[in-house]
C-alpha cells in the first residue's frame, strides 16, 4: 500500500515551514529587493520539496500482513522493517488542523523497545488510518481478520468529559507549589523592594499574597486554555480487550491501548483536585519515555469515586485500604523540614545583615512551625496496600499519586535503606515495572516503611510474581490442550 | 546480618509456589551453553551467596584518584586567588578526599554480595544506602559481560543484566574474574531461557 497522495503537498509544505527561519534571515539580510525575492524563495523551495516528496511517496510502501506490519521506505538509503503486530504497544492516530482539512491522518506505532516512536505513517487517509488501527488491534488479540468490519460500533463508552470537568481541569492544572513559594518569597522581599522604589504604588507589594494570587490566576488561565485544546471532546471507550480514546480541539488524537499491554494504573490528585473530590487516571504501557504528554492519560479529570471505579474495571483490584508507615517516619520528616526551615531563616538573616537592603527575615520564621505540619501532611499521604493480585502504593501531598501495580508486571523489586533510614529502622521498597512513568514521574515505591516489613514485602512481591507466572503458564497449557481436543473431532469428521 | 541469605522460599507464600523454571529440553534451544553443567537441570545452575573478587577494591581505590585530584585542584586554585589561606589547602583536600574514597571502596566491597537463585538473581550492596534487589529471570532482556580499562589491567570483568524496567542497567555485578563473568553470563542466559518469559514486559 502507498500513503495518501495528499501527503505529498502536506509534507512539502511542512518542510518549507521548517525552513522558515532561512527565509527570515534572507528578508532581514535583504539579499533581494522587495517582496519578489522571498516569494521566489518560498515557491522555489516548495517546488523542490514537492519533487522530493513525490519520490518519497513513490518509494514508500507498507503492508499489513497477518502477523506483521512491513514498511519499505527511504529515498536514498532504503530501509525495510517488519514490526511484529504482537509487539505493538499502542497505535495512535493524530490529525492537526491542516491534516483534517485534507482528510488525512498520521499514524504512530509504539513498541516497547527503542527510545522513540517505532514507526509513523505520514500520512494516510482517515479511513485507512481507522482500518489499520482496527486491524492491528484485532491481530494483536489473535482474531482472524475482517470477519466483522466496524467493530468500533461494539465499543462500550466508559467516559466522556463534560464541559464542567473541562473547566475544572484548567483550575486544577495550576501548580500550588508556585503559590506557596511566591507567598513566602514576596513577603520576605517586600521591605527591600519598597526601599528600592519609594513609590506609593509599590505599597501594593506589601500585599504580596495578592500578587501571588494574580500570578496564579494568570497560570490558571494558560493551563485552562491548554486543557481545553488538549482534552476537548475527550472520550474513552472500551472495545474487545482494548481501550480507545479520542481528544483534542484543534489537533485530534485518537489511540488504542491493548489491555494486554497495560503495565500499571496511576490515580493522581493534586491538592486542589483532592479538595474538590476529583482525580485523574493514567494508564501506563511499556514504551519510549513520555513522548506525547497525556498520551497515556485515560481520564483527565473526573470525580474520584468514578475514577477508582473505572480503574477497577481495567484492573480488578479490591477496595483500597492503606497501611501507613510507622510514626517514626513522620518524626524523620519533621526533623528534615525543621532543619531546612532553620537554614532558610539563617540564610535570609545573613542576607539582611550582609547587604544594605532590608529583608523581613523574621517573616521567614513562619517556616519553623510549618515544618511539623508539612511532615504530618507528607506522612498522612503515604500508604501501601498489599492485595492478592496487586500492590498499591501511594505517595505525595501536592500531587498524590496512587499506583496500582499487578504482580505480574513487576520487573525488579528492591528495598533500600539510607543512613538516616537505618537510624530509625526504616526502608523504602521500590517496585519497578516497564511502565514509562511519564505522567507520574519516578517509580512506584513505599517510602519509609518498617525495615523488616520492607524485606518481607520484597520477598512477597517476588514470590507472588512467580506464582502469577506459574498460574498463567498453566492456563495457557490448558487452553492449548482444549484447542487440540476441540480440533480433533473436526479432523475425524 | 540478613535473614534473606537462606534462599527465595522463605516468604509467607512458599506453600503455593512452583518455581518459574522448567527443565530445558535438550533439543538445541540453548546454544553455546559454555562452562555450565549439562543441560536438563537448572538447579545445577544456581549457586550459593557469593562475594566479589577482592581485587575490585584496588580498582575502586584507583578510580577515586582522579576525582580527588580534580577536587583538590579546584580548591587549590580557589585558595590561590583568595587573599586568605594558601594553595596547600588543595593538597590536603585532595588527600582527605582520596582517603575517604579509599575507605568507601573497602566498605563497598564488603557490602557486596550476590546469589544466583532458582527463579531470580539476588543482589545486596551499598555503603551509605543499603540496597537489596531481586531481579527475576523471566524479566531479563539480555546479559552483557563488560570490561573497562582499569578492570582489564587487574584481570577483572563485570556482568550487566538488563531488564525492561525504568532502572534499566541497574543490575550490574562488578569485580568478577573473566571466567566467572562469562560463566555467570552463560548461566543467567540459560536460566532466563528456562524461565520462559512471554514478552518480558
Amino acid at each position: 500500500m502507498k500513503l495518501d497522495p495528499l501527503s505529498i503537498p502536506y509534507r512539502a509544505g511542512e518542510s518549507v515551514l521548517r525552513l522558515a527561519w532561512l527565509l527570515v534571515v534572507l528578508v532581514v539580510g535583504s539579499a533581494f529587493e522587495g517582496a519578489a525575492g522571498p516569494a521566489f524563495v518560498v515557491v522555489g523551495g516548495f517546488v523542490v520539496a514537492a519533487a522530493y516528496q513525490v519520490v518519497y511517496y513513490q518509494r514508500f510502501e507498507y503492508e499489513l500482513t497477518h502477523d506483521s506490519l512491513d514498511i519499505a521506505s527511504g529515498v536514498v538509503s532504503r530501509r525495510n522493517r517488519e514490526i511484529p503486530v504482537g509487539r505493538v504497544q499502542n497505535v495512535d492516530v493524530s490529525r492537526n488542523v491542516v491534516q483534517r482539512l485534507f482528510g488525512i491522518a498520521e499514524i504512530r506505532l509504539e513498541t516497547a523497545g527503542g527510545s522513540s516512536t517505532e514507526a509513523s505513517l505520514k500520512c494516510v487517509s482517515l479511513a485507512e488510518a481507522r482500518r489499520l488501527q482496527e486491524e492491528i488491534g484485532r491481530l494483536t488479540r489473535g482474531e482472524q481478520s475482517a470477519d466483522a468490519p466496524a467493530t468500533d460500533r461494539e465499543r462500550e463508552g466508559l467516559f466522556a468529559i463534560t464541559p464542567k470537568e473541562l473547566a475544572l481541569l484548567g483550575v486544577v492544572g495550576v501548580d500550588l507549589r508556585l503559590l506557596s513559594l511566591l507567598t513566602v518569597v514576596l513577603t520576605v522581599l517586600a521591605p527591600s523592594l519598597q526601599e528600592r522604589f519609594a513609590d506609593p504604588l509599590l505599597g501594593l507589594v506589601i500585599t504580596a499574597p495578592l500578587a501571588a494570587v494574580a500570578v496564579v490566576g494568570l497560570t490558571a488561565s494558560v493551563s485552562g486554555a491548554l486543557a481545553v485544546t488538549n482534552y476537548y471532546g475527550f472520550r474513552l471507550s472500551r472495545g474487545a480487550d482494548e481501550l480507545h480514546y479520542e481528544r483534542g480541539l484543534l489537533q485530534r488524537f485518537s489511540g488504542t491501548i491493548p489491555m494486554e499491554k497495560v503495565q500499571t494504573l496511576a490515580v493522581s490528585e493534586n491538592a486542589i483536585a483532592r479538595r474538590l473530590g476529583y482525580a485523574s487516571l493514567a494508564v501506563e504501557t511499556a514504551g519510549p519515555a513520555a513522548g506525547d504528554a497525556g498520551q497515556q492519560s485515560a481520564i483527565p479529570l473526573a470525580e474520584r469515586d468514578r475514577v477508582v471505579e473505572l480503574a477497577r474495571s481495567v484492573a480488578a483490584f479490591d477496595r483500597l485500604e492503606f497501611e501507613r508507615p510507622p510514626g517514626r517516619a513522620r518524626q524523620r520528616y519533621a526533623v528534615r523540614y525543621g532543619a531546612v526551615a532553620a537554614l532558610v531563616v539563617l540564610g535570609v538573616f545573613a542576607a539582611d545583615r550582609a547587604t544594605t537592603l532590608p529583608f523581613a527575615w523574621y517573616a521567614a520564621a513562619v517556616l519553623l512551625p510549618a515544618a511539623p505540619v508539612a511532615a504530618h501532611l507528607k506522612w498522612a499521604n503515604l500508604g501501601y496496600d498489599v492485595q492478592p493480585e496487586y500492590v498499591v502504593l501511594r505517595e505525595g501531598f501536592w500531587t498524590r499519586t496512587t499506583t496500582v501495580v499487578p504482580y505480574y508486571r513487576v520487573q525488579t523489586v528492591l528495598d533500600s535503606r539510607t543512613v538516616f533510614q537505618r537510624r530509625r529502622d526504616l526502608a523504602t521498597l521500590v517496585v519497578d515495572t516497564a511502565g514509562t512513568s511519564g505522567l507520574t514521574g519516578g517509580q512506584p515505591r513505599a517510602l519509609d516503611i518498617d525495615a523488616e516489613r520492607a524485606a518481607d514485602l520484597r520477598r512477597t512481591v517476588a514470590d507472588r510474581l512467580q506464582a502469577e507466572l506459574a498460574r498463567r503458564r498453566d492456563e495457557r497449557r490448558r487452553e492449548r490442550i482444549r484447542s487440540i481436543e476441540s480440533a480433533a473431532p473436526d479432523a475425524a469428521a | 546480618m540478613d535473614t534473606d541469605a537462606d534462599g527465595a522460599t522463605d516468604g509467607p507464600f512458599d506453600d503455593a509456589l512452583t518455581p518459574a523454571v522448567r527443565a530445558v529440553p535438550d533439543d538445541g534451544t540453548v546454544e553455546g551453553g559454555v562452562a555450565g553443567p549439562g543441560p536438563g537441570d537448572v538447579t545445577e545452575l544456581t549457586g550459593p551467596r557469593r562475594t566479589l573478587d577482592p581485587g575490585i577494591q584496588v580498582v575502586w581505590v584507583l578510580k577515586g584518584v582522579v576525582p580527588s585530584l580534580v577536587l583538590g585542584g579546584i580548591v587549590g586554585v580557589a585558595f590561590a586567588l583568595l587573599p586568605v589561606g594558601s594553595p596547600g589547602v588543595g593538597a590536603a583536600v585532595a588527600l582527605v578526599a582520596f582517603v575517604l574514597s579509599a575507605v568507601l571502596s573497602v566498605l563497598r566491597y564488603r557490602s557486596w554480595a550476590y546469589e544466583v537463585r532458582e527463579d531470580s538473581l539476588y543482589l545486596e550492596r551499598g555503603v551509605i544506602t543499603h540496597v537489596r534487589t531481586v531481579a527475576p529471570y523471566v524479566r531479563i532482556q539480555h546479559v552483557d559481560a563488560s570490561r573497562g580499562p582499569i578492570e582489564r589491567a587487574f584481570g577483572l570483568a563485570s556482568t550487566v543484566v538488563y531488564t525492561a524496567g525504568s532502572r534499566g542497567a541497574d543490575v550490574s555485578i562488578p569485580g568478577l574474574s573473566p571466567a566467572d563473568a562469562e560463566d555467570l553470563q552463560a548461566r543467567l542466559k540459560r536460566l532466563a531461557i528456562a524461565a520462559e518469559g512471554e514478552d518480558a514486559v
